[in-house]
């Protein structure tokens, strides 16, 4: 019989995509990613029993990933100044693939936002629906949609401004 | 780069290459480290901060020294020690006492309760509300203690007063205002030490938290 820690593990690194995706959204450096990365599957692995059976994974994955990034990850995740933007995208200018550049260049936008907003905008990439978004944070679907619809705006600025 | 559209980009998004960072073995591993994460820290200081005020509390109850150095402070100023006057003053002890008991043992169940019902599966709005919530808890524990401090002070100086006036003490003007100043300068820089200390510890830990919290409300505020 499989154990409930192998089979937690088996799970985590099925999804770690998503871990990942988070720890680079809120962290600044490879060694804070990698900090968030642990403290997000602890406190997966603590919730762990409440989860089974009870909510999808992907709702239950995305709630502890987000709290544990926005709110218990001792290390602060600062929205980066505008005035960044360049020096960081300058970081991945050497890249050969065109997409992984965009992608990069995403990244360093969305992690100027708040951090709220960061959430909205990950999740709303990653297709979930907007019922799922405003369950997550704790807002009404409606303003998970407005506030959606601005920050596609702002974006948009932002990525061709410094494309 | 050409127009930019965020639901074009989803694709590519949902794409990117992932590189898997961590094996079973690796993930397993991480069970076994230490969380070193935010609402720990709280509870660690909300934890000394309830041992420290339960044990200034308890220090008052348990020493008997109190009372009598208080008595033989105002036996120095002229004041003569009877049955009556020390019968008032044990009794105004014994309900500092009593309050002091009931207020930490209320506060003690009410920061187990608050910290139970923190869940890192909640939303984040009742996630971050209920950490709030917790350290309130705290917060208000304090405030009550420092309130404590005050009433037993002030109950203490007007206790003083009234045998000072009911023996019809003479007192010269300097040893009076020697006696009210000095009570008074000892309770406001408690006060002050402390609400110092609140605003510094808790200010900044609750900025953060309110930070967040405030981004949300200020989304579910908004109007299309």
């Amino acid at each position: 019989m499989i154990s409930k820690e192998k089979e937690f593990a088996q799970l985590i690194k099925d999804n770690q995509g998503l871990i990942i995706k988070v720890s680079r959204l809120y962290t600044n450096s490879l060694e804070d990613e990698e900090d968030l990365f642990q403290e997000i599957v602890l406190q997966l692995w603590r919730s762990y029993d409440s989860f089974k059976g009870n909510s999808k994974i992907s709702t239950w994955m995305y709630r502890v990933a987000l709290n544990t990034a926005i709110t218990l990850f001792r290390k602060k995740s600062k929205s980066l100044p505008t005035n960044e933007l360049d020096i960081n995208h300058r970081d991945f200018i050497e890249d050969d693939d065109d997409k992984q550049q965009q992608i990069s260049l995403l990244y360093t936008v969305i992690k100027t936002l708040p951090n709220v907003e960061r959430a909205i905008v990950m999740m709303y990439l990653d297709d979930l629906p907007y019922k799922d978004i405003a369950e997550n944070l704790g807002i009404t679907e409606v303003n998970a949609r407005v506030k959606m619809n601005r920050l596609k705006k702002v974006l948009k600025e932002k990525m061709e401004k410094n494309a | 780069m050409p127009e930019f559209d965020l639901d074009s980009f989803k694709k590519t998004w949902q794409e990117q290459p992932v590189v898997p960072k961590y094996d079973n073995d690796e993930i397993l591993q991480m069970l076994n480290k230490k969380s070193r994460n935010y609402v720990k820290y709280i509870l660690w200081i909300s934890i000394i901060e309830f041992v420290l005020f339960t044990a200034f509390g308890l220090f008052y109850i348990i020493q008997n020294k109190e009372s009598n150095t208080f008595i033989t402070s105002l036996q120095k100023l002229g004041v003569e020690k009877n049955e009556q006057l020390v019968g008032i003053f044990d009794n105004i002890y014994l309900v500092i006492k009593i309050l002091t008991l009931f207020v930490t043992g209320y506060f003690v169940a009410k920061f187990y309760e608050n910290y139970r019902k923190i869940k890192v599966e909640e939303d984040l709005k009742e996630f971050i509300s209920r950490i709030i919530r917790f350290k309130k808890t705290v917060n208000a524990f304090i405030l009550i203690n420092i309130l404590i401090v005050v009433v037993f002070t002030s109950a203490l100086t007007i206790f003083g007063m009234y045998a000072i006036h009911n023996q019809n003490t003479a007192l010269a003007d300097s040893s009076m205002i020697a006696f009210t100043v000095s009570f008074i300068i000892s309770t406001v820089l408690c006060v002050l030490l402390i609400w110092l200390y609140y605003r510094l510890v808790y200010g900044i830990l609750i900025k953060r938290l309110d930070k967040n919290l405030n981004q949300l409300k200020e989304i579910d505020s908004q109007e299309d």
